[in-house]
């Protein structure tokens, strides 16, 4: 992939800064309900990740799916949970890239 | 503060049961009120740890129906709910409730039903304790979970996978002279690293299988648990904490933040440091999980909770053995009721009567853990001896 990927859609907490990934509610450091929009960059690494071969019945016929846990972000980085498509064999510190979000599940793919 | 004993005990055995969940409850509660001089009119409260009778059954309203049908007529009952944890927390709330004041006797429950369901389905149903719109919604599943914790552990602390094999093997070996326990044969580390993968790196025999039972112990302040006993085991110190919802929320994978607050607060009512523990029963409910939580209830650095057990450091005859009852790689997991399991299975070892003796067993430990670390309970109990 010679471009950059699409932007992360990370939030911020509009009163303390405190930077998310998954939506928050209210904001854990300083209990904030207001956040605005703060895109970063959507590349990112792995931290971890495993492959599911016995699903739950939500998830039957996908298997078998990678799962993932990603630092997202450039300078500034988030902790997400994530799916990884085409089910490549990847592991910790290996480089990713946002794809897109689908159903509330941020995608991403070996960058 | 009352200080508070266990002075009765009972359960069934841990597998494939034909009973109702109502019914297993019964007999567990019913064998523990046989197992001590209490009179049904002198318990005060029934606590009940359950999970997923809800989901699998149809049945809720677990405590009440359960008192009902002992005989605990009138009693307060209620169900406590942290997915595996269920009944670690039910033992802490009927230990506080004693402990403050409230309560004399409180009859203290676990119970689990879910061979009856599908794989999938019981995969759903236990998958609802992840965070539903995060790590459910991609569906990580609970192996997933301790599939990407083992990941991390094996990256960074260049642990093998035969040796986190080895606490499959130990725990399958001491399985198989626990008559409570589903799985009673035991297996090689050829066995284990061969078997089918189920979360990359897991496999397997590194999962504990679903399972049906339940157990119960009977609490009660220690000014009258001589009354009821002659061998009444102290509670010496609990813990209950919370921690990540979610398995992006950690900074750190391999630690388990529930746990060591857990652990750290029952350490320091109990007045011990993790040496003074001469048997343990800890949440192995993967094998990955028991390296971690050795480490994390401070009986390994970390890191180096991998090769202690490739070592036979926690065998039964080790410096600290861990899970002599098999643990629920061997025993199973009935999820509601394996906290009270655990607390079984360590007061049989300062009972000096457990079919895996550890030799002087004085103090024990039990660690429950539910969710993606979201809860833990530590409890640490003393021998009769130190009442």
């Amino acid at each position: 992939m010679s471009e950059s990927p699409p932007e992360f859609p990370a939030t911020r907490c509009a009163d303390c800064g405190l930077l998310y990934g998954h939506e928050a509610y209210i904001c854990r450091e300083c209990g904030s309900e207001t956040f605005e929009r703060a895109p970063l960059d959507g590349s990112g690494t792995v931290y971890a990740r495993t492959t599911i071969r016995v699903p739950g019945s939500d998830h039957q016929g996908e298997e078998p799916f990678e799962v993932a846990i990603v630092d997202v972000g450039g300078e500034e980085t988030v902790r997400v949970t994530v799916r990884i498509e085409e089910n490549p064999e990847l592991g910790p510190d290996d480089p990713v890239e946002f794809v897109d979000r689908r159903d509330g599940v941020f995608y991403f793919r070996a960058a | 503060m009352n200080d508070v004993c266990v002075i009765g005990m009972g359960t069934t055995e841990f597998g494939v049961r034909e009973e109702g969940i109502v019914e297993l409850g019964v007999t567990a509660v019913g064998r523990a009120l046989r197992s001590c001089d209490v009179d049904r009119e002198e318990v005060d409260a029934l606590y009940l740890g359950n999970f997923v009778a809800g989901m699998l059954e149809g049945q809720e309203t677990l405590a009440p129906l359960v008192a009902d049908s002992v005989g605990l007529v009138g009693v307060p009952a209620m169900k406590t709910e942290g997915a595996c944890a269920s009944s670690g927390i039910a033992f802490r709330q009927a230990y506080q409730a004693i402990r403050t004041g409230v309560h004399d006797v409180v009859v203290v429950a676990g119970v689990e039903r879910m061979t009856n369901a599908e794989t999938s389905e019981f995969t759903r149903a236990l998958g609802s304790a992840a965070d539903h719109g995060t790590d459910g919604a991609t569906g990580l599943t609970f192996p997933g979970f301790y599939g990407l914790v083992l990941d991390r552990y094996m990256h960074e602390y260049g642990a093998t996978r035969e040796q986190v094999a080895a606490v499959s093997v130990k725990n399958r070996k001491n399985g198989a002279s626990n008559p409570r326990a589903r799985f009673r044969s035991p297996v090689t580390v050829d066995d284990v690293v061969d078997s089918r993968l189920v979360a990359d790196p897991l496999r397997l025999y590194d999962c504990c299988p679903a399972a049906d039972g339940a157990a119960a112990v009977v609490l009660a302040s220690a000014d009258v648990a001589e009354s009821y006993t002659e061998t009444p085991i102290a509670v010496l110190g609990s813990g209950h904490a919370t921690g990540r919802s979610a398995a992006y929320r950690y900074d750190d994978l391999t630690t388990l933040e529930a746990t060591t607050l857990a652990a750290e607060e029952a350490y320091d009512e109990a007045g011990i440091s993790p040496s003074d523990v001469d048997v343990v029963e800890l949440h192995d409910c993967f094998s990955a999980a028991e390296i971690g939580d050795s480490e994390d209830l401070g009986f390994f650095e970390k890191g180096e909770g991998a090769a202690a057990v490739a070592a036979g450091r926690t065998a039964v005859d080790g410096e600290l053995p861990i899970n002599p009852s098999g643990g629920l790689l061997a025993k199973g997991h009935p999820v509601g009721a394996t906290g009270i399991g655990q607390i079984y299975e360590v007061c049989l070892q300062l009972l000096g009567e457990h079919e895996n003796q550890v030799d002087g067993a004085e103090v024990g430990l039990a660690h429950n853990l539910g969710g993606s670390g979201a809860v833990s309970t530590v409890t640490v109990l003393g021998g009769p001896s130190g009442v």
